[in-house]
């Protein structure tokens, strides 16, 4: 006989001996906490996009030296575009966040359920990314707007020879580099392990396509 | 939450229960993890059941949140260690029946398809459930064509795990 219909006899035999709840059994557990991927994902989102506006927000609230500095840049058009820029990135990166969370739905099919999870956990992941172009770019910016604007630091810079100019090239790139090592091998880490098992079995079913 | 509600919701899962456990078994191994996997569809479920409407049945509609926990939400908690193998403990055949070939074949295939992915388990579950190709496919999001390739797929993995 075919395996899996000896299987299904016994399947269909085996009804009675599972443990049978009671309704006192199940009302508890309609009110314990989740322990699924999608709550986790959605904390794990929330926490990054806190402290990347913390990362963003913190220097107007602790340094009065940099306040002046900023009330100074405001002035410039330019500056002032660029931040209410971020602001309104911000914000469509929240409402994205929340619109993917929002269509994650227990009662669509696995494989759609699957592809919500992972646009969710993109969405996340383009905030990140979009944090640390922003950061890369803007050092150098600063530097050279620095270099134009403080007299002093552009002294020290033009009485710069090759070889220290070579070190100052170097270090930021270095810098730069283990950062960024840095930020993927954490994303890497926390994302590798928590959708293993997703991505693995979204993959099976993508696999059947081709 | 409307008291209501959450009467209708616990009188119909209690009564329908079996499909719960059902899934539990294919994808857990020990008794820990398959009350840990009953725990998070009947969450899953409750959560859903707001939208739940009375068109379909409230068993097939079971049957798709349950196994969308298995294969995607539910994250295998580290504490849980295979301890006891759950099928020689929960599932002895009664003596009346007692057949030692079947009870070592059974016990083999029980085996085998816990050796089977997440997905071809599931396939294997709505298989064992009677489930025709098109509900298969549709619970799935695979085509039917794909999910009778997948079957057979399947069956021929299973053939192999028990005649190496």
């Amino acid at each position: 006989m075919d395996e899996l219909e000896l299987l299904k006899k016994d399947w269909k035999k085996a009804t009675t001996e599972y443990k049978n709840y009671s309704d006192a059994d199940i009302y508890p557990m309609l009110h314990k906490k989740s322990s699924s991927i999608v709550r986790t994902l959605y904390y794990i989102s929330l926490a990054e996009l806190g402290f990347w506006i913390l990362i963003s927000t913190l220097p107007y609230l602790f340094k009065s030296k940099f306040n002046e500095q900023m009330a100074e840049s405001y002035k410039d058009p330019w500056f002032t575009t660029l931040s209410v820029l971020s602001f309104v990135i911000i914000f469509v990166f929240v409402y994205l966040l929340y619109a993917s969370h929002k269509a994650i739905s227990v009662t669509d099919n696995a494989k759609k359920l699957m592809e919500k999870i992972l646009r969710t956990r993109k969405v996340i992941k383009y905030y990140v990314i979009y944090n640390l172009v922003m950061i890369f770019i803007s050092i150098p910016f600063s530097l050279y707007l620095e270099y134009n604007q403080n007299m002093v630091f552009h002294d020290q810079i033009d009485a710069f020879n090759t070889k220290q100019m070579f070190v100052l090239y170097a270090s930021v790139t270095l810098l730069t580099g283990v950062c960024l090592l840095l930020f993927w091998l954490f994303y890497k880490l926390l994302y590798g392990i928590l959708l293993k098992r997703l991505n693995r079995n979204y993959n099976e079913l993508k696999k059947l396509e081709v | 939450m409307n008291k209501e509600l959450e009467h209708s919701f616990v009188e119909q899962l209690q009564k329908h229960q079996n499909i719960v456990h059902k899934v539990c078994r294919l994808y857990t191994n020990n008794a820990d993890a398959h009350n840990d996997l009953f725990q998070e569809i009947t969450i899953q479920l409750w959560r859903a059941y707001p939208k739940f409407r009375g068109d379909a049945k409230f068993s097939t509609w079971m049957y798709r949140v349950g196994l969308n926990t298995a294969i995607t939400l539910y994250r295998k908690s580290k504490r849980r260690i295979n301890t006891q193998a759950f099928d020689t403990v929960q599932f002895k055949i009664k003596a009346e029946d007692y057949d030692d070939t079947e009870e070592q074949q059974l016990k083999l295939l029980y085996q085998a398809v816990h050796q089977l992915n997440d997905i071809e388990k599931a396939l294997v579950f709505l298989y064992l459930e009677d489930k025709d190709y098109r509900e298969i496919s549709a619970t799935l999001g695979i085509t039917e064509v794909n999910a009778r390739v997948k079957m057979n797929r399947v069956k021929k993995k299973l053939k192999t795990i028990l005649n190496p």
